[in-house]
């Protein structure tokens, strides 16, 4: 459905200084998938999604939508923005105060370029596309009199108003406060799987993405460095960059040991402030690497722990509690290990709690430590 | 990093590479269009002063060969460093008069708990109105020979003498002063309106008095925006028309612009080579001075700190020097409004100039404004100023709305585009004029002496002030908005008429107006280009001050006003008051 080959499109500071942008990026989606581009601000998330949209003009590389080339720079084609048909939700809705809630979400339908539509067709094509976002009856509403998850709504209603293939959303939840965001999120999800139609969504909250994407690309740099499942992305984070973007994690850096290289799915690394742990490796990786451990896969106990702990299949460090948090269902703490200067996150459950400065154990099975590149 | 390194180098060389194989779309259309329309209007006035500054003019009016006479005689006029320092002096010093007067009164209104704050606005308003020869003659009159003043002088003295000669460079530079310190005042209230009072009150909690939190914290400020403001007026000052014609010839006060109307007006044939060689050099020090400004304003905003919607910044108390600020404000609304009314209306009411005496009194009549209403000459003053002035401000503003927009938005070519329509800004009026005087002498239209020579000309001259207007309110509006129509399918004009005009309406509505009331009054163009069958308000007044009409001068003048004040109260209504900081 939606393809793209190579596409670069950079902004040098200086000449071959980074500024932003995207470089070779290669995607290929089928129909009805709801894809994510993710990164920090500035990785070029946006920059892919303007070159889609026709906003932007790519260096170089191929836009390839429905089996229609937008954007080839050999063959000499370039689109312009308002001749391909795709639906665009802005990251500040973009909602044209001057004209009512129907106006605004009559415009595709007014300036199309493709068949002159009646008033009645405009105005069923309206109804049902207000309907279908939740704004039934707001039609004669001024869009300045809207909360922002109204015209949040008016914005999609607009942009699914003449049945694009591709819907386009620009970090649009963004603007929202917290319960909001988690409603639409929801929201979101349901309205582009009843339609149908293949979403590009751009967001820097992994949340969001993990919530919602059936794809996710990880953007750093420019580059997209991982394209995957949110499952794929969460638990095989290919390297440093996207396990620490992706979720919280605990980042040990270490060198896998000589005894251990390419045998079997577990290997034991030697950490950089002192120790050593087992963990499973990525393939390929090392000698050099990253240990990534999520702290809700860290079981604290108090003192020595329990003696079963220490049989040796599970990595057992040993520390002392310098900082807790209280979230209500989870709680968060820092602990310092015995040997290391790394603070270790460890999220644990409310029930039994550690006093700041008493010493316990933490315990992880080598499964729950991943080796992955450095970034 | 490597990934910095092995980067594509292929973005450093695109523009130049890719433009060949894009199409031609709608936005580089209106790019070429709009450069071949600008050119067509703005460069000949710059070419031709060029080309006949260094041609030698025949008797028979035609041109042949090159020569630097013209600017020999310039350089070697004996007389040209009088004038300069008659110039010079002139706009420092009404520069000087119109910023502290103007800034004060704009300082007590906007931030200290001075009474009679209307009168203020009120006085603003209806001098945005009036013509300025309408009030350099009201002046003129009062401040003159059989004005009140010099009236009550002898009467008190018994001499002959006068106390105050108002045709001399004094004279010149209060008149100036006074005419121009309501802008002032409308510029720097806005300066004053956006300043932030938390910086003000700490001052105050430090310890700082009054006096002193003024000085070192609002001044301060204020300054950047003060500074570009006052060469602002010092450069329109070097630039005026109107007080040097009327105040200072007649009392043998030249100035530079006075001097390049004389050599047209006074010599015959007109000496075009001499005052184009003047036009030229005059031209390149306003393009200096301007280049300076533009420096400066750039750093007016430097300090504003304007935060929240509807803030209100809090107000200093005057204490017992409240009074002091209530008669400034009530002594300014008596000079700049009441005073010169109350003139015009004893001149109209008068059938000839007389001192303001109570004996006058018996000899009123409504002669004067039966004369005006009636008469024929007078309607079509009326009438050729209403169409010049709504066809400068209506296709000044189109050209500013498509320019403002492409250069905003920063559309390729866009910026070319933009200096050709800022160009005109560089030219005095009167340079100006001559200029456009040439070309309408030189062009095979018969367009010379008619109003559409003054249309042009005047949408050429205003055209940079529109272009403020549209490019700063197009600012304003959210590049997203425009996007999402795109997005939405609309083509660029089609987003242009459709989401970017009807939000950008209020900015069009001021420019508009704007153009539209500085037009009506101009009087440096239109007294070189106005002809016998083409008269124009402003040159129809100077006409009748020069010919010691002042009664119909006067009933017109008064109609006339009222009218404009009409238009200008809508302008202020309209945001003028915002608008108008971002005009210049």
């Amino acid at each position: 459905m939606l393809k793209l080959e190579k596409l670069t499109k950079v902004y040098p500071a200086r000449p071959g200084e980074f500024a932003g942008g995207i470089r070779d990026a290669d995607i290929d989606l089928s129909a009805g998938t709801f894809f994510t581009l993710l990164g920090p601000s500035g990785c070029g998330k946006t920059t892919t999604l303007r070159c889609i949209a026709g906003l932007e003009t790519p260096d170089s590389g191929r836009i390839i939508v429905g089996g229609t080339p937008l954007y080839d720079r050999q063959a000499g084609i370039a689109v312009p923005l308002h001749r391909r048909n795709i639906g665009m939700v802005f990251q500040s809705y973009a909602i044209w105060p001057h004209m009512s809630v129907f106006e605004n979400v009559a415009f595709p339908m007014r300036v199309s370029k493709d068949r002159r539509y009646s008033g009645a067709e405009i105005k069923t094509a309206v109804g049902e596309a207000l309907d279908i976002v939740g704004l039934g009856g707001y039609a004669q509403r001024s869009a300045t009199q809207l909360s922002g998850g109204q015209q949040q709504r008016v914005a999609l209603a607009r942009a699914i108003v003449h049945r694009p293939k591709l819907l386009l959303l620009d970090e649009p939840l963004s603007n929202l406060d917290a319960s909001l965001r988690e409603e639409m999120r929801l929201e979101l999800k349901r309205l582009q799987r009843e339609l149908g139609i293949t979403a590009v969504y751009v967001t820097h909250d992994q949340s969001e993405a993990l919530a919602m994407s059936d794809v996710i690309a990880v953007i750093e740099k420019g580059r997209m460095v991982q394209v995957g499942s949110p499952r794929d992305i969460y638990f095989s984070p290919v390297n440093e960059f996207v396990a620490g973007f992706v979720g919280h994690t605990n980042i040990l850096r270490g060198r896998v040991g000589a005894d251990g290289a390419g045998v079997g799915p577990c290997r034991s690394v030697r950490l950089e402030g002192g120790g050593e742990i087992r963990c499973r490796a990525r393939n390929g990786v090392g000698p050099d690497v990253a240990i990534s451990i999520r702290p809700e896969d860290i079981v604290l106990d108090a003192g020595a722990g329990p003696a079963a702990a220490a049989d040796g299949t599970q990595n057992v460090l040993r520390g002392e509690v310098t900082a807790a948090s209280f979230l209500g269902n989870v709680v968060h703490y820092e602990i310092r290990p015995e040997n290391s200067a790394q603070i270790f996150r460890v999220e644990a459950a409310p029930a039994t709690p550690f006093d700041l400065g008493s010493a316990v154990t933490m315990r992880f099975p080598p499964e729950a430590a991943l080796a992955v590149a450095r970034g | 990093m490597t990934i910095e390194q092995d980067w594509p180098r292929v973005s450093q060389q695109k523009a130049g590479a890719r433009a060949s194989w894009l199409r031609l779309d709608q936005t580089r259309v209106l790019v070429i269009a709009l450069a071949i329309i600008l050119g067509i209007l703005v460069a000949p006035p710059a070419i031709i002063l060029l080309l006949r500054s260094l041609s030698i003019t025949n008797p028979d009016a035609t041109v042949g060969g090159w020569t630097l006479t013209h600017y020999l005689r310039f350089f070697t006029n004996p007389d040209l460093y009088r004038t300069l320092v008659n110039s010079l002096t002139f706009a420092l010093f009404s520069t000087v008069v119109a910023l502290l007067f103007g800034g004060t009164l704009a300082w007590l209104v906007e931030r200290t708990n001075t009474r009679f704050k209307a009168l203020a606005y009120l006085t603003t308003v209806i001098s945005m109105g009036t013509p300025y020869i309408l009030y350099v003659s009201a002046w003129l009159f009062l401040l003159g020979r059989s004005g009140p003043f010099n009236d009550a002088w002898r009467t008190m003295t018994g001499t002959r003498q006068v106390l105050f000669n108002p045709y001399s460079l004094t004279g010149m530079i209060l008149i100036e002063g006074f005419l121009w310190s309501p802008l002032v005042f409308l510029l720097l209230s806005s300066t004053f309106r956006s300043a932030n009072a938390d910086l003000e009150e700490a001052a105050r909690m430090s310890g700082a008095g009054v006096l002193r939190t003024v000085w070192s914290v609002s001044i301060r400020m204020a300054t950047p925006a003060i500074a570009a403001l006052a060469l602002f007026v010092f450069i329109r000052a070097i630039e005026a028309f109107e007080v040097p014609a009327l105040v200072g010839m007649p009392g043998n006060v030249d100035v530079l612009t006075t001097d390049v109307y004389r050599s047209i007006k006074e010599s015959i044939p007109p000496d075009l080579g001499y005052a184009s060689a003047y036009s030229v050099v005059l031209l390149v020090a306003v393009a200096i001075l301007l280049h300076f400004y533009g420096k400066l304003s750039r750093n007016a905003g430097r300090y504003s700190t304007v935060t929240g919607k509807g803030y209100r910044p809090r107000q200093f108390d005057l204490g017992k020097w409240r009074p002091v600020g209530d008669a400034l404000v009530i002594f300014n609304f008596l000079i700049v409004l009441v005073l010169p009314l109350l003139a015009l209306l004893w001149l109209s009411l008068l059938p000839y100039m007389r001192p303001m005496r109570p004996s006058g009194v018996a000899q009123f009549s409504l002669a004067n404004f039966a004369t005006v209403l009636s008469s024929e000459y007078y309607r079509t003053l009326a009438i050729n100023t209403l169409i010049v002035g709504v066809v400068a401000a209506s296709v000044g503003m189109i050209l500013a709305l498509f320019t403002g927009w492409l250069s905003a938005r920063r559309k390729a070519g866009a910026q070319f585009v933009d200096q050709l329509a800022t160009m005109p800004l560089v030219f005095p009026g009167i340079v100006m004029g001559v200029a456009f005087l040439m070309i309408f002498l030189s062009v095979p239209l018969p367009i010379y002496g008619t109003i559409w020579a003054l249309a042009i000309a005047y949408t050429v001259r205003y055209l940079p002030y529109g272009l403020r207007y549209t490019y700063a309110g197009v600012l304003q509006i959210s590049n997203e908005l425009e996007e999402a129509a795109g997005a939405s399918g609309a083509t660029p004009l089609q987003s242009l008429r459709r989401v970017i005009a009807p939000l950008l309406s209020p900015a069009l509505l001021s420019g508009w107006l704007f153009i539209f009331l500085i037009a009506t009054k101009e009087l440096a163009v239109a007294v070189l280009l106005s002809g016998p069958s083409s008269p124009v308000v402003a040159v129809g007044m100077y006409d009748l001050w020069v010919n010691g009409q002042g009664g119909e001068l006067a009933a017109f003048g008064l109609i006339w006003a009222a009218v404009m004040t009409l238009v200008a109260s809508v302008f202020y209504l309209a945001g003028g008051r915002a608008g108008g900081a971002g005009a210049h």
